[in-house]
Formats: structure tokens, sequence, C-alpha cells
């Protein structure tokens, strides 16, 4: 199974980070998410950045996903890189972020 | 856990920031374990907490749900001084300011005195310092921002700022969150201003408990889902008001925003500067994310084209203006597109804009009884969402209860 994101689907809650973090560590945070919102305010512009066990870290921007390695793709600047986080563990067979997503942005396939 | 008289406390910090400006010194209080739904809420503290530190203080605080799993718990808010007519003035804090607020470590934040060289306030892992900075008083709402985050190095932070019509205490001043107006229909401006302040700023790095994660999480899930199967498609600020149906509106529209979880945006991007069409940042400043609806209504009637209507609302924003009052002023200075720069530059303009009456609420109005606003912002639920699913006391007390694990007195 993996996680499938369409960025133009997404509508920026936010629920997916709360709902990563939560499955982990039992809080509401969004600083151990998998997942993280890249936000760029004021241009409009947010997608989602996703590390993965596989795939390296997944860049869903609005124009497009793609893969990085992971000494790149910071997700941008800010204080919640994801490189310094753990992967997607799927959370066990059924994610939380998709679970948790409004619009259908993250789905699981496979 | 964070624990308040040995007693565990989800969904809150437990403590309150208090910060003398005068003196620059920062404190911290316990947060009253409230007992009752009446003193749950965050309006209430809010209140309690002026009368103990002083009628003058500025207070921003958060809701019990804010930040949680229940939909659309994005809001927080900030309290100015009464008005002439004693009335309380109070600016719901949406998008995720309100749950970024919640997440430094502070439940409430108590602004007292006045900064004796002008800066901003910068809030974070439960620290409190003013960062002196005079020569921002020169600038705008959107520079503010920018600036911040860009010595701060953080582009997440979130800046409630004024604008040069709040420095100046301008009645019809408006707090811009980020660079966005909307929320601020009290003059909470005119307050950041009087108290030296060019902007409060935070960033949230902190987590809370929850008494029950999975069972909140599902619960919440599910309850979203019967609101998503009873609002159907989304189609952001159209979806609340039918001034955003206009066609010319329509095709100026970028994406829809949310709030923090929030699963039927209101918050519509329209870009002027740019293609809508384009999904590539091409632009750093392409158009203004709509989402206050009196502001919209009033630069239709007054004849602008939505094109020119966002542009309006960028310069107020920028002005830290309200741009209901400034539009309606309009009315009788001539052409309105031309006319907004010569009102928002000229000082003296202020004085005219304040004789207009009182600007309709943007959430306020989404409720008839304004209790049921409050109740509804006090817990840290969005009104607008909340009164376009049917917001139900009784069963988000319950559901409020289980998440913090206790029982509220009526």
């Amino acid at each position: 199974m993996k996680l499938k994101i369409d960025p133009l689907k997404c509508i920026c809650c936010g629920l997916c980070e709360n709902a990563c973090s939560l499955n982990r560590d039992s809080v509401l945070t969004p600083m151990s998410s998998s997942i993280i919102l890249h936000i760029d305010d004021k241009a409009d512009y947010f997608g989602l950045v996703l590390k993965t066990k596989g795939e390296g870290v997944v860049l869903a921007k609005p124009e497009g996903v793609t893969t990085a390695q992971q000494a790149s793709g910071s997700g941008g600047t800010g204080a919640k890189p994801i490189l310094l986080r753990e992967p997607c563990d799927l959370c066990g067979g059924k994610p939380k972020c998709v679970e948790a997503c409004p619009v259908q942005c993250i789905c699981a396939e496979g | 856990m964070h624990l308040c008289g040995g007693l565990s406390l989800y969904l809150r910090n437990g403590k309150v920031g208090v910060f003398d400006l005068t003196r620059d010194e920062s404190s911290e209080q316990p947060l009253e374990e409230a007992v009752s739904w009446d003193t749950v809420s965050s309006v209430f503290v809010a209140r309690s907490l002026a009368e103990e530190h002083g009628e003058d203080s500025l207070v921003l605080g958060t809701g019990l749900l804010t930040y949680s799993f229940v939909p659309a718990a994005a809001a927080g808010l900030a309290r100015g001084p009464l008005d002439a007519d004693g009335r309380e003035r109070i600016m719901p804090i949406l998008g995720f300011a309100g749950s970024e607020l919640k997440l430094t470590g502070f439940d409430f934040l108590v602004l007292k005195g006045k900064a004796q060289v002008p800066g901003y306030l910068w809030v974070r892992d439960g620290i409190m310092e003013l960062v002196r900075a005079p020569e921002m008083l020169e600038t705008n709402s959107w520079q503010r921002t920018d600036r911040i985050r860009a010595d701060q190095g953080d582009n997440e932070i979130h800046v409630i700022s004024n604008g040069p019509w709040g420095d100046k205490g301008a009645l019809r001043s408006q707090a811009i969150v980020d660079y966005w107006g909307g929320e601020d229909k009290v003059g909470i401006g005119a307050d950041l201003g009087r108290k030296g302040l060019a902007a409060v700023a935070f960033r949230g790095m902190g987590e809370l408990d929850v008494a029950e994660p999975e069972g909140h999480f599902e619960d919440a899930i599910l309850l979203m889902r019967e609101h998503i199967e009873k609002l159907g498609r989304n189609q952001g600020l159209a979806s609340y008001t039918d001034v955003a149906k206009r066609d010319d509106f329509k095709q100026i529209v970028h994406r829809n925003v949310a709030c923090y979880g929030c699963p039927f945006p209101c918050r519509s991007f329209a870009k002027v500067e740019e293609d809508p069409k384009e999904f590539r940042v091409l632009s750093k400043e392409p158009g203004y994310l709509h989402f206050d609806i009196p502001a919209l209504e009033k630069a239709f009637e007054v004849g602008l084209d939505a094109r020119s209507a966002t542009k309006v609302l960028i310069m107020c924003a920028k002005a830290g203006a309200e741009p209901t009052s400034v539009l309606e002023r309009m009315k009788s200075t001539g052409p309105p597109l031309e006319a907004v720069s010569a009102v928002l530059s000229d000082p003296s303009s202020d004085q005219a804009v304040a004789q207009i009456d009182s600007p309709p609420g943007n959430f306020e109005r989404s409720f008839e009884d304004p209790e049921q606003y409050r109740i509804c912002l006090g817990l840290g639920l969005c009104p607008r969402y909340w009164a376009k699913v049917g917001f139900d006391m009784k069963s988000i007390g319950s559901f409020a209860e289980a998440t913090v694990g206790r029982t509220l007195a009526e």
C-alpha cells in the first residue's frame, strides 16, 4: 500500500498533519507528523510534503507531484523540517491522514 | 500531560502569559480551571483576565476546542477594552493563527501598558519577547509580516499586525492576520497601535493532550463526514454568500482555502496580478484571500467590479483600514478606486470615516443571536461554519466533555 496525493484537491486544512501526529504520539501537534503542509500563503501556493520509507520525500506541489532524495526537499523554510521526522508507516494499514482528509486529496492505493 | 492544581488539563496548556509592555517584563499565571460551561468560554476568560489586569489590557486567547479534531476548531480571539458604550470588542482569530497561538504554550496572552520603544511581541515555545523595531511603523501590514518571518527565519509564523491606520489609533483601523483582513471589525488594530505594538507574532511547536485520543478522532471524523454529506459541494466563499457567485468574481478565483480543521472553506483566493489558473509561484503578491463578506458586499454596492474590489481590499489590508468604512466614504468622494488611495493616505480622512456607522460584523453576523455567536467562538469553533451546519450546544457539549474527560456544570 502507498499514499497517493492529488495536491490540487488540497484545501490546506491541516487535518492530515494532526491526524498523523495523533497516531504517533497520542497528542495534538503538527510537529511529529510524516506529512506536512507546505504553504506560501501570500502567493496562495500550498501543497503537501510526505516522507516515505521507499520513495524518499514526495513533494505534492500544485504544479505536480515529484519525489526527491532525502538530502533535498526540506518542504521549505520553517520550524518543522520533514527530514528530521519518522517516515510514514501507513498507520499499520489504515492511514489516519486518509481518514481525516475531507476532500480525498490523500488516498491509499495498492 | 499538563496539570493545573493537580488535575489533568486536556486541550489546554494551563498557562496565561502576561506581558507588561511598559516594563518590558513577562510573567505567567496558571489558567483557572473552568467548572461550568459559562466559565470555560474563552470570551469569559478574556473578560476575567481584563478585569484582573486592567480594562486597558489587550487579551488574546484560544477556545477549549481550538486545534482539536472537532470540525472547524480554528478559532481564537482578541479582546480589546470596552467601547465608549461599554460594549465588549471581540475579534475572532481564524486561519491557522488561532491554533498556532494555542501551540505556543499559552492559552491566553495579556498585553498590559505601552511599549516605550515600538516593536513587535514575539511569542513561541512558552517565551514572550518584545522586539524593538521602531522603523516598522513606517511599513504596511504586509511588509510587517514579511519582515518578521524573514527576521525569525520561519515562513509559518503567524502575525497579527495593525498597519499605519492602527499605529494612528484610527477608530476604523483593522488588525490584519498575516496578510488578510476580515476578522477585525472592532478596531483591535488601534489597540495594538496604542500599545506601541506594530504586531504580535507567534509560532507554535507545542502539543496538547486529549482525554481519549482515538475516540476523539473517530467521533470527530464521523461528525465531519455527516457535515460534508449535508453540505454538498464546496464553492469557497460562494457557498456562504451570494455576492461571491457573481461571474466576475468566479472568474478570478484561484483556489479555495480552509482554516485549520475546516472541511468546507469560506476563503477564496482571487488573483488580480496574474492568471487565476496559474499554479506556479510567478508573483509573490498575485492577489487576495477573500472572506470578508460585508466588505465585498459594500464594494459591489459602490459599483466596483470583482477585480477592482480585490485591489481595494489589498490596499485596505496593507493600510490596516477597515474596508467597509473606507468604501462607504467613497460614495461621497468620487470614483471609488481612485479615491481609495487618497483616503488611505490622508491622515485626516479617518475623522470622516469615523463618522460612518460601525461596520457590520463579518463572522458576527453568522448567527442571528449574538449570544450563540459568543458561545460558539468561546469554544474555539468557527461561527460561520457552525452556523452553516447548525450549532447544537447540547451535542457539542457532550462531545467536548468526552474530549476533556470531565463533566462541566450547566
